[in-house]
């Protein structure tokens, strides 16, 4: 196994010391201090109720904390050298970390995770988010279940979140990786996730990890993966996912990790996605979904404003990707005054597929092509708030749906421009 | 021997005990059912293993209701087993092997068919009367909980006779004896002097925590029947210095602590909640449960001594553990339900552990390293197999299984004659498993038994001395050091099926040579890095450090 | 009189015949370098023109912001520019390649120096392409990044870059070329110092305000004003 040289000597020492598992939780961190207390013990107490009899360790791929996270997560470890823990276990319960190389970033964390499982040669594994702070004990095994009971090979996360937290993932990646893939993956970027040991291991000696594919979240890889390798995908409810707190220098590094990920990824699956047709729901356990509707204060001027900026200041640059027709669209939303401001779905649909192609095309630096997208991604999250200002939550999820079948009604459209010029 | 007794009051702390059914060893009279006389016979192979104890099951007269513990007459033997001269017998011969001899005896209670109690009960003004615990209504002693409750509903049973009610913690036919009364303290002291002179090294006491009652308590481990057993023993000690008693009491370690008094009540108590651990850290493959079990455990007093078992005469109990630590112990070693009983597992200790030779050794090597005095049961030193058909816990009591030929050289008898049935199933059968062709084949079990046993005589420091756990991270290995004086013994254990490395933190002992006891030989010697063993699946290393 | 003269002139047209005689072959070979040349040329032109069709040379000249520049001047596209400029070349050299053939000295030293001067020439060339490609790449950077952090004027500041960029690139071609060198080196360090010392005064004075607002947001973390209203994308 060549991963074995990307681990530090210290901890092979300590896999040696945990030996086979059964079940592996992955805790990426950097600098999280602050909830990861909390979290790790609540991750333990949902291993001891749910799989109490099992082998099972908590791994930490940590970018070089110096706020004491790597500590805070190994003091939950079970063992009789301590036996003063109040916790009552059948087993114990080892709890390591190590330090990987480089700069912070989740691609790495991440394929040491993976890597580790296959070294433990753990049947199920799940990763956890040090951000979730709404998490329960049952998110575990509702992640761990499907895998180790059921045969699934991932499973990824529903959530009962607001109806304006995660407008990327409703208004973008969901009905696109729905229309392009066939399946209607909520959450195809997901920070807390399950897989088998059999995925993993797939995952981990397919890539090619040295072509920088680690540096942008490979969390969407691992799931369109999945998909295109046959894999069993499922979907389970976890629970009330408070919206994290955001900056607004932090889109472009989000859709970098999320649609520039997609878009490399469609020129190696071309094959798959093109030959799909209509989409099929997954396996899904658990409860509903049913979104929060509570008021969340808005900036909506600041969108539209950023919108119009993007489309002036950066006409130069939309003119090498988007169609003439779109661009002149675009131009005519951007001088609308704020009450008729409209960024349609349609338009919208034809803005990303247009997108897509220039990134295949590299008609300029692909990672210029995805900062260019932030301003008219705000232009739609105004329409996309302003639509659904006062909506129920059936209606809301009526317009996600419309969306999704909009995506995939003009999905010929993007094979056309996908095919000319080839 | 007992001219020897004198000189080491402790033997038992050095003794390896073997439990056994006189019933069950061996027939000297060809009627079927073991005798004093058979057992005789079969010392020379009790010394050959190496034992130097053996605890006889009860051999009392008995109506045998309740497998001889309740008890009809404690000055003679049942007839079935011989006469008293054959026991006064083996006692010499045992004692002539340098093999030590310990008796049960039951001091709570009594059978019904007693004398005694045909006597107490026949009138209210009988001087006997007060030897048990009568009552005209049955409701003294609210707060006291019923033992066998599959049988029965009180504590208290009516006596059409004497028209009152009788005390008994245990059956219905075996009434407790009244231990206010000094003169049962007295008779009970008789009894046991009785034994004591015949030449007996020591007494196992049953249902010891139930002596005395006393309103608004649970009647259980008072103040007063501690008393009582201090008088005992001191009587004891004045009397027959060098013998030994052993509480029977099923019992967590910090609840057991008090019968050890102050090196004044009992010399030796059974560590119940070890046994069941052992078994499930060996599932788990994790040493978790035996160590914390052990750190659970109390100090005792320097005379004092744990006894160590795998298995005995009643069911593997699961009384001491939690529930979902019985349900994980029932998952993995008794899926066929038949095998439960009770709260417990009526097996073998082969059969238990499927007869994988490699765990059975495993287990064996606990039992002889960890503090405490070994007992084996009879069977178990050739790996006898166990036949559930039997109902109850006679599964595994079954008769020895000697040679391969006629009742497995257990009787001349019949085999229908037989008390009961001898195994024959291909894996554990007589044919496959008895001690002669064991003493043939010189890797058999017997004879690994036999070597383990020396190894551990030829050091007195696992009887003696101290013990300290080594944390490897590795928790499937289970490391430990036995100290006394200036030897230091290393034991290592891997609990897994697998092939295990581990390192330990031995840089207290910088510059030791390890020698392993079984071979003698070398091992590098101890500097300042972790000292890397590797071990095989189920292995344990034994090493005696040596500072060259 | 006559006969000298005579003799005179048969003497001169002799010298003339003579010398013609005695140039002509070498006349013919260069006519026939300058063909072969030409013919070459040709070849390497249309050889040329396809690979760089094939490596899509147009694309990075857009890039680098080149094909504008040819299209504001009604030049054609780079491909067919550089192809040209490449066949021209050749051509020529091969032309004076002929005429060194002719033995003219004075005119061999400049056929020299020509050559020696190609290399440079293409140096330079290379420097220049190169350079435009970055301060396009840079200047675009700086405009997306410009825009989505909200910072005014982002065409300005794209802008500023691709100068400062040009005018460094354009200092070094000059060098390379070996064009007034030493006036270049000084103007060059006038022009970069003036338009830094301008951007900074226009920063410093004009985004007084701006240059708050931005070191507050990236050293005091509690202005919640501006973000308190960020939805989670994801």
């Amino acid at each position: 196994m060549e991963d074995g040289n990307f681990l530090t000597d210290d901890f092979l020492r300590q896999l040696i010391n945990v030996g086979e598992v059964d079940i592996l939780v992955g805790l990426p961190t950097h600098n999280n201090a602050r909830n990861v207390g909390s979290i790790v013990h609540t991750i333990r107490d949902g291993i001891l109720r749910g799989f109490p009899r099992e082998r099972a360790v908590i791994i930490n791929a940590d970018g070089g904390s110096r706020d004491g996270t790597p500590e805070l997560i190994t003091s939950v470890s079970i063992d009789d050298a301590r036996p003063a823990s109040s916790v009552y276990a059948l087993r114990t319960l080892h709890a390591i970390s190590t330090k990987y190389a480089g700069t912070p970033h989740s691609g790495v964390a991440l394929r040491t995770i993976l890597a580790a499982a296959e070294l433990l040669r753990a049947k199920a594994c799940i990763v956890m988010s040090p951000e979730s702070e709404s998490i329960t004990p049952e998110w575990v095994s509702s992640l761990l279940r499907p895998v180790y009971y059921d045969g699934f090979d991932l499973v990824t996360p529903t959530y009962r979140r607001h109806k304006f937290d995660g407008l990327l993932m409703t208004n973008l990646l969901y009905p696109m990786v729905r229309a392009l893939y066939g399946v209607r993956i909520r959450e195809a970027y997901m920070p807390e996730f399950g897989f088998s040991g059999r995925l993993g291991s797939e995952f981990l000696g397919k890539n090619r990890w040295n072509d920088g594919i680690g540096e942008n979240g490979i969390e969407l890889s691992l799931t369109l993966a999945a998909v295109t390798s046959g894999f069993r995908v499922c979907q389970s409810f976890l629970g009330k996912k408070d919206p994290v707190e955001r900056h607004a220098a932090d889109l472009v590094p989000t859709l970098r990790q999320t649609v520039g990920v997609l878009f490399s990824a469609l020129e190696s699956d071309f094959e798959l996605w093109s030959a799909v047709s209509g989409s099929k729901e997954v396996s899904t356990t658990g409860s509903d979904q049913e979104l929060v509707l509570d008021p969340l204060r808005v900036n909506r001027k600041r969108l539209r404003e950023m919108f119009v900026r993007g489309v002036s200041e950066l006409e130069s640059v939309f003119q090498s990707i988007v169609s003439p027709s779109t661009m002149s669209e675009l131009k005519r939303i951007a001088g609308l005054g704020e009450e008729e401001f409209s960024y349609p779905a349609e338009l919208w649909v034809r803005t990303v597929y247009e997108f897509a192609a220039a990134y295949r095309k590299s008609v300029i630096n692909r990672d210029h092509i995805i900062q260019a997208l932030a301003p008219l991604f705000r232009g739609r999250v105004f329409t996309f708030v302003v639509e659904n200002r006062s909506g129920s939550a059936n209606d809301v999820a009526n317009n996600i749906e419309g969306l999704c079948l909009e995506f995939e009604r003009l999905k010929p459209y993007l094979l056309e421009m996908w095919k000319s010029k080839e | 021997m007992n001219s020897n007794s004198n000189k080491d009051a402790l033997w038992y702390k050095d003794a390896i005990i073997y439990q056994v059914h006189v019933r069950a060893f061996h027939d000297g009279n060809g009627d079927g059912i073991g005798d004093f006389l058979g057992l005789e016979q079969k010392l020379d192979y009790l010394q050959e293993l190496g034992i130097t104890a053996i605890w006889l099951m009860p051999f009392f007269p008995s109506p045998l209701r309740d497998d001889g513990y309740d008890i009809a007459d404690y000055n003679s033997v049942h007839p079935s087993y011989g006469t008293l001269e054959h026991f006064r017998k083996l006692l010499d011969s045992a004692h002539q092997r340098g093999i030590r001899v310990i008796i049960e005896m039951v001091l709570n209670h009594t059978s019904d068919q007693h004398p005694w109690f045909q006597e107490a009960r026949s009138s209210q003004n009988n001087p006997r009367r007060d030897w048990y615990v009568w009552s005209d209504t049955d409701t003294r002693y609210k707060n006291t909980r019923i033992i066998f409750l599959d049988t029965e509903k009180s504590n208290w049973a009516w006596d059409p006779t004497s028209k009152s009610f009788y005390w008994h913690r245990f059956f219905s036919h075996q009434p407790d004896l009244n231990y206010d009364n000094p003169e049962v303290r007295e008779q009970m002291w008789n009894v046991m002097k009785v034994w004591l002179e015949m030449g007996v090294d020591g007494f196992r006491l049953d249902a010891v925590p139930y002596l005395v009652e006393r309103e608004d308590t649970n009647c259980e481990n008072l103040p007063e029947t501690h008393s009582i057993l201090k008088e005992l023993r001191l009587r004891l000690d004045q009397n027959f210095p060098g013998r030994m008693l052993l509480a029977e009491a099923n019992q967590w370690p910090a609840d057991l602590r008090p019968y050890f008094g102050d090196s004044d009540e009992f010399h030796m108590a059974f560590h119940f909640p070890l046994m069941p651990r052992m078994f499930m850290g060996l599932k788990l493959e994790d040493r978790k449960p035996i160590t914390e079990i052990l750190h659970q455990t109390p100090e005792i007093p320097p005379s004092c001594q744990w006894s160590l078992f795998l298995r005995n005469h009643d069911e593997l109990t699961l009384e001491m553990v939690t529930d979902i630590e019985r349900d994980y112990m029932y998952d993995m070693y008794a899926q066929d339900k038949t095998t439960r009983l009770n709260l417990g597992i009526r097996r073998r200790l082969a059969p238990l552990l499927n007869n994988d030779r490699r765990r059975i050794e495993l287990m064996n090597v606990m039992l002889m390293s960890l503090p405490g005095t070994p007992i084996i049961y009879y069977g178990d030193e050739i790996g006898m197999g166990d036949n559930i058909s039997l109902g109850d816990r006679n599964g595994v009591r079954t008769p020895m299984q000697w040679t391969g030929g006629w009742n497995a050289g257990f009787s001349t008898a019949e085999p229908e004659k037989l008390y009961a049935p001898i195994i024959h199933d291909p894996v554990y059968g007589y044919p496959a498993v008895n001690v002669t062709s064991q003493k043939e084949c010189e890797h058999s079990l017997f004879h690994w038994m036999r070597r383990i046993i020396a190894v551990r005589k030829s050091s007195a420091v696992f009887g003696r001395g101290s013990i300290e756990f080594l944390y490897p991270v590795n928790h499937r290995t289970l490391a430990y050091l036995r100290q006394l004086g200036s030897e230091t013994v290393l034991i290592v254990n891997n609990l897994s099926s697998a092939a295990q490395a581990v390192e330990l933190d031995l840089r207290r002992y910088k510059g030791n040579v390890l020698i392993e006891m079984f071979g003698n030989n070398l091992f590098p010697r101890v500097g300042d890095l972790p000292y890397l063993l590797t071990l095989g699946p189920y292995q344990s290393y034994w090493f005696r450090l040596r500072r060259v | 009189m006559r006969e000298m003269i005579v003799n005179e002139l048969t003497q001169a047209v002799q010298d003339l015949a003579r010398g013609f005689a005695h140039y002509l072959p070498r006349l013919i070979v260069m006519l026939i370098l300058a063909f072969a040349g030409w013919l070459i040329a040709y070849l390497i032109k249309i050889i040329l023109r396809s690979v760089l069709r094939f490596i899509k040379f147009d694309r990075l000249s857009e890039n680098a912001g080149a094909s504008q520049l040819l299209a504001k001047a009604a030049l054609p596209s780079a491909t067919e520019m550089l192809s040209r400029f490449v066949f021209w070349i050749t051509w020529l050299g091969f032309i004076l390649l002929g005429v060194s053939v002719l033995g003219i000295l004075g005119l061999q030293e400049q056929v020299a120096r020509f050559f020696l001067f190609l290399p440079r020439l293409f140096v330079a060339v290379v420097i220049l392409f190169f350079g435009m490609l970055a301060a396009g790449f840079s200047a675009r950077a700086a405009l997306l990044g410009a825009v989505n952090a909200n910072v005014p004027s982002p065409r300005l500041l794209s802008l500023a870059v691709r100068s400062i960029i040009m005018v460094f690139v354009l200092s070094v071609v000059f060098e390379e070329l070996g064009l007034a060198e030493q006036t270049m080196l000084v103007a060059f360090g006038i022009a970069f110092g003036a338009l830094m010392l301008g951007l900074a005064i226009a920063f410093g004075i004009g985004g007084k305000d701006l240059a708050r607002r931005f070191l507050e947001e990236k050293f005091v973390r509690n202005k919640k004003e501006q973000d308190e209203d960020e939805l989670s994308p994801l």
